[in-house]
């Protein structure tokens, strides 16, 4: 190769470059298009509407509807995180059904919870998603009023709502937490 | 053919020396694990890049397709070492602009799931961003060593690897240097 040596390593790392972007993004859409559970090439990736039912509904609460089914019982809350976090502080009106090994807490929903009920699920911060998997797994299994107070725990201790402390066992009632209490 | 390879790893050697070596095999097996869980859940992935508020929307999908083959890709090439400019080049590129991407999502006080390693499928694994923009700028310095003996070292690597044999080798010693 009878080019200078900086300007061939330049030359080389650009086709290279180019080649294996345009190689594996081939592969990336044939990889899609194989999937049963293919992507749309241009979707709307926000939470509003990645959680909308097959009839259109969004499955999103706003903060006040939210606190007026809390505040009026009108609604069962589903605290999708830890129990850990969840003894650390949750929302008053709130059980813990931990999406992580979802399976070993169904039985605190399946039969207990009746299936018309209002149900909320929420979790903690901007792009959680324990939240939204447990309601999407509650609507299959058959729950049609289900919704999902997004960043739940951010906004509900910001708002100063009603909060609880302690695991599903021992409640302890408080209206702040600092997330320091064990 | 077996012969011709073996004198291309003895050259890689040779040439490469252990450090650039290792930093190649390790930047390669960690892009080729990263890009598993991703090909797997585009979907979780896809929410990732969309958790990342940098994308417009309409790149979403694509990314979320295509970075994660790219990421296994790269990191193929660079185990075996084909495309050495190329493969070099991408991976800095890309822990910079991941770097980047994590900074600047500190700085305005967005703590999101990574989605390094593992797709948001599995839930919030609880460590702060801070975390996963030290463990970048860790993988940082092993691509930046690459990048340094790829393109600024005057007796470094030359040639794409395509060919094989001591033939080869001989041509990359530079008259007069």
């Amino acid at each position: 190769m009878k080019t200078e040596p900086m300007a061939g390593k330049i030359w080389r790392a650009a086709w290279q470059s180019v080649a294996m972007v345009v190689l594996a993004f081939a592969i990336g859409l044939l990889a899609n298009e194989s999937r049963s559970d293919r992507l749309a090439l241009v979707a709307d990736w926000s939470p509003a509407a990645r959680l909308s039912t097959d009839t259109g509904d969004s499955m999103v609460v706003s903060l006040d509807e939210a606190k007026r089914l809390c505040l009026d019982e009108k609604a069962v809350f589903l605290d999708a995180r830890s129990p850990e976090d969840f003894a650390r502080g949750h929302i008053q009106c709130a059980k813990n059904v931990p999406w992580q090994g979802f399976e070993t807490y169904m039985d605190r929903v399946w039969g207990v919870i009746p299936e018309d009920a209002w149900i909320v699920t929420y979790c903690d911060g901007e792009t959680c998603s324990l939240s939204e998997d447990l309601a999407k797994e509650l609507d299959s299994m058959g729950y049609k009023k289900v919704k999902v107070l997004l960043n739940g725990w951010t906004r509900w201790v910001e708002a100063g709502l009603p909060v609880e402390r302690g695991d599903e066992g021992r409640r302890i009632a408080g209206k702040d937490t600092d997330g320091s209490s064990s | 053919m077996a012969e011709g390879q073996t004198n291309f790893f003895r050259r890689q050697w040779k040439q490469d020396g252990v450090l650039a070596l290792t930093a190649r095999l390790i930047l390669g097996a960690v892009f080729i694990y990263a890009s598993l869980d991703k090909i797997a859940h585009p979907e979780a992935f896809a929410k990732d890049v969309y958790n990342y508020q940098i994308l417009p929307d309409a790149l979403i999908s694509l990314t979320a397709m295509g970075l994660p083959w790219l990421e296994l890709v790269i990191g193929i090439f660079l185990l075996i070492g084909l495309f050495r400019e190329g493969s070099v080049s991408i991976v800095t590129l890309l822990l910079i602009v991941f770097f980047g991407a994590m900074v600047f999502n500190l700085a305005r006080g967005l703590d999101i799931h990574c989605g390094c390693f593992h797709s948001s499928a599995q839930g919030t694994d609880g460590a702060p961003m801070a975390w996963y923009v030290f463990r970048d700028g860790l993988f940082l310095i092993p691509a930046l060593y690459l990048f340094y003996r790829t393109f600024h070292r005057e007796n470094g690597f030359r040639g794409s690897g395509f060919k094989v044999g001591g033939r080869e080798a001989k041509q990359h010693q530079i008259p007069g240097k």
